[in-house]
């Protein structure tokens, strides 16, 4: 009952809402314009779905690399690693993709990637984010590698695995399953922190919309859009972090 | 089984674990460790079964002469069975794959023969129906049992266990125990650690008191609880035995 008439009045505060900004707009919604865009958007959209997924291959690869390194027997890597982590992980994406890409790797690598007749904004930008989600995904990792217990390192040495095999059969598996719904957590960031690329001029979901809205100066008509097309490719990542992370629940 | 250790040291920052250890046993069946605890018996196990590396000191078990290459005690871990105090099975794997992986892994097995392997020592302890439960679904005993079954699965040359039975209830603690001298009775050479003093009685051919990171006294089971020589032995059995 009391369920009831809440839904009632958040209903009702949420129409209310809607109502007061829908009346607030000066003119009325068009949805032609953002048809007249559709190519434009679309071609964003499907950037932004590509460049997630090759960033989120390189987090892997970065995030592996990282977590190996900071499990080195040499100090120095290890300490050089932490340092670098640290770095990146307490410092804004904005900042590394503006000065990664301007003052670093464009300078060094756009013109043999032009060369190659690839765009210089897009590889760039996958390394920039593929290294600043493989910070985080290196320390989750780290995590789950550090919260199976000795004993288990043991007992896969005695029954006379090698070291890639104690890896492979005995502690990846068990940490990946402690970590993957943050792990999936991290992935939903790194979709949304997709869009931050427009900064160094990417043409990818974000950016066009950008673009579309600046120049018919369309206001819903872009927003929704936008909103929706990040939820496209985010939603399924969350509901498959939910799912892991009542399996795995279950499980222990 | 044949064993020779000649002034093992080994160290935990600190703390001498094992203090200048030496021991000689020219043929037994059955040796089991026994002393107070923290005296070394787990880490003279460790050393045996090479998971640990003593700083100082030669180890010889049958015609093996351990070193410290990591390739070389690799081999040696291949050839002898661990069981540890704490079961340490695999929780992500069912029963059956916890001992079907190293069969197929190590030994090289192909899966079919792996498996029918695998279910010849679960039969054989009278596990077979719990073989697709996950560990965390099986009771202390059976998940000792199960550890069991992993180490003897691919035939060890000796087999190690580590107080097999102190992470037990007394129930489960008989039925583990009775397994272990089964076993010895089927001529599997065994070196073991145990609090159960009755037990270790019954099943050794050789005991050594293990105290301060050496070997305090060691002999055939009735001289060394019949008539201990070293007053720490006679101090410490007085004390076992009371209650
Ligand atoms: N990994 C380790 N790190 C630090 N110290 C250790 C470690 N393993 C053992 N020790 C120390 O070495 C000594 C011997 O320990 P060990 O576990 O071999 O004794 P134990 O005879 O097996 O005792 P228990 O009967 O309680 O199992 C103890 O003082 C212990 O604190
Ligand atoms: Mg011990």
């Amino acid at each position: 009952m009391a369920n009831a008439v809440a839904a009632v009045l958040l209903a009702a505060v949420f129409a209310g809402f809607c109502t007061l900004v829908l009346s607030g707009l000066d003119r009325p919604v068009d949805w032609s314009r953002a048809w007249a865009y559709r190519e434009s958007l679309w071609r964003g959209w499907t950037t932004t779905l590509g460049l997630s997924l090759a960033a989120l291959l390189g987090s892997i690869v970065f995030g592996l690399a990282f977590l190996m390194g900071q499990r080195s027997t040499l100090p120095v890597v290890r300490w050089t690693c932490r340092g670098f982590l640290e770095f990146v992980r307490d410092t804004p994406l904005l900042v590394h993709l503006l000065f990664g890409y301007f003052v670093i790797f464009a300078p060094l690598l756009s013109r043999p990637l032009a060369g190659l007749g690839w765009d210089d904004k897009v590889i760039i930008g996958i390394v920039l984010l593929s290294v600043f989600s493989g910070a985080y995904l290196g320390e989750i990792l780290r995590g789950g590698v550090e919260s199976i217990p000795a004993t288990q390192w043991d007992a896969a040495r005695a029954v006379g695995f090698g070291p890639w095999q104690v890896w492979r059969h005995v502690i990846f598996p068990q940490a990946l399953r402690r970590v993957l719904p943050a792990i999936a957590g991290l992935f939903v960031s790194l979709i949304k922190d997709s869009s931050l690329l427009n900064v160094i001029g990417v043409s990818e979901y974000f950016y066009n919309t950008k673009n579309f809205i600046s120049r018919s100066y369309a206001g819903l008509e872009g927003y929704l859009p936008l909103a929706a097309g990040y939820l496209v490719l985010t939603l399924p990542v969350a509901w498959l972090a939910h799912w892991l992370e009542r399996r795995f629940r279950d499980e222990t | 089984m044949k064993l020779d250790l000649h002034n093992v040291t080994k160290c935990f920052g600190a703390t001498r674990a094992l203090d200048a250890l030496s021991l000689r046993i020219p043929a037994a069946r059955v040796m089991v460790l026994i002393g107070p605890s923290g005296g070394g018996k787990s880490t003279l196990l460790r050393v045996l079964g090479g998971l640990e590396v003593p700083e100082q000191g030669t180890v010889t078990l049958n015609e093996h002469r351990l070193t410290g290459d990591p390739r070389a005690l690799q081999a040696y871990r291949r050839r002898n069975g661990f069981v540890f105090q704490q079961f340490n099975l695999f929780p992500h794997l069912n029963a059956r794959r916890n001992i079907t992986l190293p069969l197929e892994k190590v030994h090289g097995h192909p899966p079919e023969t792996a498996r029918s392997l695998a279910d010849q020592s679960l039969e054989r302890f009278g596990l077979l129906d719990h073989a697709d439960k996950l560990p965390s679904q099986l009771s202390g005993g059976q998940q000792q049992r199960v550890g069991i079954a992993r180490a003897i699965a691919f035939s060890p040359e000796v087999l190690f266990l580590d107080e097999p039975t102190s992470a037990l209830d007394p129930e489960m603690t008989a039925e583990v125990l009775e397994l272990i001298q089964e076993l010895a009775e089927a001529g599997q050479d065994i070196i073991l650690s145990t609090h159960e003093m009755g037990f270790a009685r019954a099943v050794a051919d050789e005991v050594a008191f293990v105290c301060s990171g050496k070997i305090e006294e060691s002999g055939a089971p009735q001289t060394l609880f019949g008539a201990p020589v070293s007053p720490v032995c006679q101090r410490f059995f007085s004390r076992v035995m009371r209650y």
